[in-house]
């Protein structure tokens, strides 16, 4: 009986810890596409929060500050695709697979030069258990947060306003343009704390591709919770006990390489089964061109 | 002359060319080195020797494949994010072929070619399926179907298709007769090469002169036009995906048949993903993407040498073409589709 309890308790841990950098991501991706930008880069906003934290709490010596340089890399990762699906009307899935080639050779490069050495970074200052676990609670506080956020503010009304509508929201006096933009940017930085919790929490250095494809995992937890942050979240626990189990049945003798496909399958089938149920945000993915720009 | 300068393909390959110079400048300043020097470490490894001249070639080859796979779904409004996996799967499906059909040249080679071709083919297909029946996301569907195709392929060749006479992560090395011939003697530029030119030439009349083609056009920049004209989208959509998926997986075996000789699952350095760019730089036309993918198999084999010979980590490349494809993702083509 003791022996199912710690089981449950180890597999329960298990999958908050797989889950937490899941969570983050897909919350950034949801406030995205509430406001009508699709960020396919959120594996690349997660790498460079991984990467700018290890560096800079290598170099300050605190974990905290590699956080938050983490997570100001993931917001200026997401400000060039802010700016190209905004200002220039830009293709964002185009856009947003070149922010994920950017960020992964950007941080493969800057290993090289600044330690020297390809693959992995040294190990630095990390947050230990206890702040592993003030990521996890931050995780389902910024969920709670941003569906308040979404469906009890003005500003929540506005983000939504331009991801069904943003000709109607511009009539009534809301820009598009700079709602998206601000609102990707926001996204970048929530996304970023999942890289962050990877390298500083997780672990205690940066290792290329360690977010692993992550952030495309998030990608689908958007879509599986129904673009609600509270639905994400659902979602990314959902993914997170799949990874946690992974590590169970793998001592049961099923290879290890089913065990990590099956997040992706199950978003495969979560994809086509709630395709026709549910509705993205009307004008997700489109890009919003201003009347008086158009000829 | 005006007019040159007006063509969009002359003004993106002008764009492609601030970012390489300019972001590679600074990179190789970060690293400490002159970019004169960094560059030209990066054009003699392309350009220096035959075999490394032909090493380019190789490299472009690699690319032109995929590229012209994502050129047909792009232009059919479909986003194929997923040549990746499916030059993986290619390859996987042409190093089995390969050593477990023996044949004559001819016959073998073509059997791994297909082999390759229907492994890529049905993995596109799978996203086209989900898109035409289900409406799935198709980007989601192909990034998903990348990382499954790692996996499958690394489960594969280490469980069921281990064969003893082989490492860890790969197939045993193939018969002779499986292997593409040189067109340049003692260099790994085979047939391949000519096989991608042809391919391209092809390619370019179908998307101009075959109902296929006009069919991907219309489905692409009109689709509520092309349904109204009795075109079935999702009969386009699953094609589509199949033929851009086989293409790319013809490219994994051309990788494993000619240049490896088996299969590896490292046998992509990620050319799925700088193939979006060689295509975009190429406006969607298979000859202009002829042209990118020789100017990007210059930077993808540059890199190494200069890496080598200058010292500066060869990453960098990756992050100049991210920049190329975030730089031209303005295309009209593919954004004209976006709700159905």
């Amino acid at each position: 009986m003791n022996e199912t309890l710690a089981a449950l308790a180890a597999i329960t841990v298990l999958t908050l810890v797989k889950a937490t950098p899941l969570i983050f991501a897909a919350l950034g991706g949801v406030l995205g596409e509430r406001s009508g930008v699709v960020n396919i880069g959120l594996e690349g906003v997660m790498t460079a929060g991984a990467f700018a934290a290890v560096i800079v709490s290598g170099a300050t010596g605190s974990a905290i500050a590699g956080a938050i340089a983490g997570v100001l890399a993931g917001a200026a990762l997401a400000a060039i695709l802010a700016f190209v699906a905004t200002r220039l009307a830009y293709d964002q899935i185009v856009a947003g697979t070149g922010v994920n080639i950017v960020a992964l050779g950007g941080a493969a490069f800057g290993l090289v030069l600044i330690y020297g050495q390809p693959g992995a970074s040294h190990e630095v200052p990390a947050f230990g258990p206890a702040g592993e676990r003030v990521l996890t609670i931050l995780a389902f506080v910024l969920a709670v947060a941003l569906a308040l956020f979404l469906s009890r503010t003005p500003w929540g009304l506005r983000v939504r306003a331009c991801g069904e509508n943003p000709r109607a929201a511009a009539a009534a006096g809301i820009d598009p343009l700079r709602t998206r933009f601000w609102a990707v940017i926001a996204g970048g930085a929530i996304a970023a704390l999942g890289g962050v919790y990877l390298s500083l929490a997780e672990l205690d250095l940066y290792s290329d591709g360690m977010t692993a494809g992550r952030g495309y995992i998030a990608l689908a937890a958007v879509i599986f919770g129904r673009w609600s942050p509270i639905g994400a979240t659902g979602a990314a626990l959902f993914f997170g006990f799949f990874s946690a189990l992974q590590y169970t049945l793998q001592r049961a003798g099923i290879p290890s390489e089913l065990m990590q496909a099956l997040p992706y399958l199950a978003a495969l089938v979560a994809l086509a089964g709630f395709a026709g149920r549910v509705r993205a945000p009307a004008a997700d993915g489109v890009p919003y061109v201003p009347d008086n720009v158009r000829a | 002359m005006a007019a040159f300068f007006k063509l969009r393909i002359v003004r993106d390959l002008g764009v492609a060319l601030i970012v390489v110079f300019g972001v590679g400048s600074i990179a190789m300043l970060l690293a400490r080195v002159s970019p004169i020097d960094g560059f030209s470490a990066l054009f003699d490894g392309a350009f220096g020797t035959t075999s490394e001249f032909a090493e380019t070639l190789v490299s472009a080859t690699a690319l032109l494949f995929p590229a012209l796979g994502i050129a047909l779904s792009f232009r059919a409004g479909l986003f194929n994010i997923g040549a990746e996996g499916q030059i993986i799967l290619g390859g996987l499906a042409a190093g089995v072929a390969g050593y477990l059909v023996p044949g004559p040249p001819v016959v073998s080679i073509v059997v791994t070619l297909l082999a390759g071709a229907a492994a890529g083919g049905i993995w596109g297909g799978i996203a086209g399926y989900l898109k035409a029946k289900f409406n799935a996301n198709e980007v989601i569907a192909t990034l998903m179907l990348n990382v499954v195709a790692v996996l499958f392929a690394t489960y594969c060749v280490n469980g069921p298709l281990h064969f003893p006479s082989a490492n860890e992560g790969e197939t045993p090395l193939l018969a002779r007769t499986a292997w593409l011939p040189t067109i340049i003697p003692d260099t790994r530029l085979t047939i391949a090469f000519v096989i991608a030119v042809l391919l391209a030439i092809a390619l370019r009349f179908v998307f101009t002169r075959t109902v296929f083609g006009y069919e991907l056009r219309a489905a692409g920049e009109a689709p509520d036009a092309a349904r109204r004209a009795g075109i079935d989208l999702g009969r386009v959509a699953v094609l589509a995906m199949t033929c851009s998926g086989a293409i790319a997986g013809v490219g994994g075996a051309t990788i494993v048949t000619g240049v490896l000789h088996r299969f590896n699952t490292g046998l992509s350095p990620g050319y799925g993903f700088v193939a979006i760019a060689v295509a975009l730089v190429g406006n969607l036309e298979p000859l202009w993407i002829g042209v990118a993918a020789f100017a990007f198999g210059i930077l993808q084999n540059g890199a190494l040498s200069m890496q080598a010979e200058a010292n500066v980590p060869r990453d960098i490349v990756n992050v100049i073409e991210g920049l190329v494809i975030i730089a031209l993702a303005g295309r009209r083509v593919i954004s004209a589709r976006r709700s159905t």
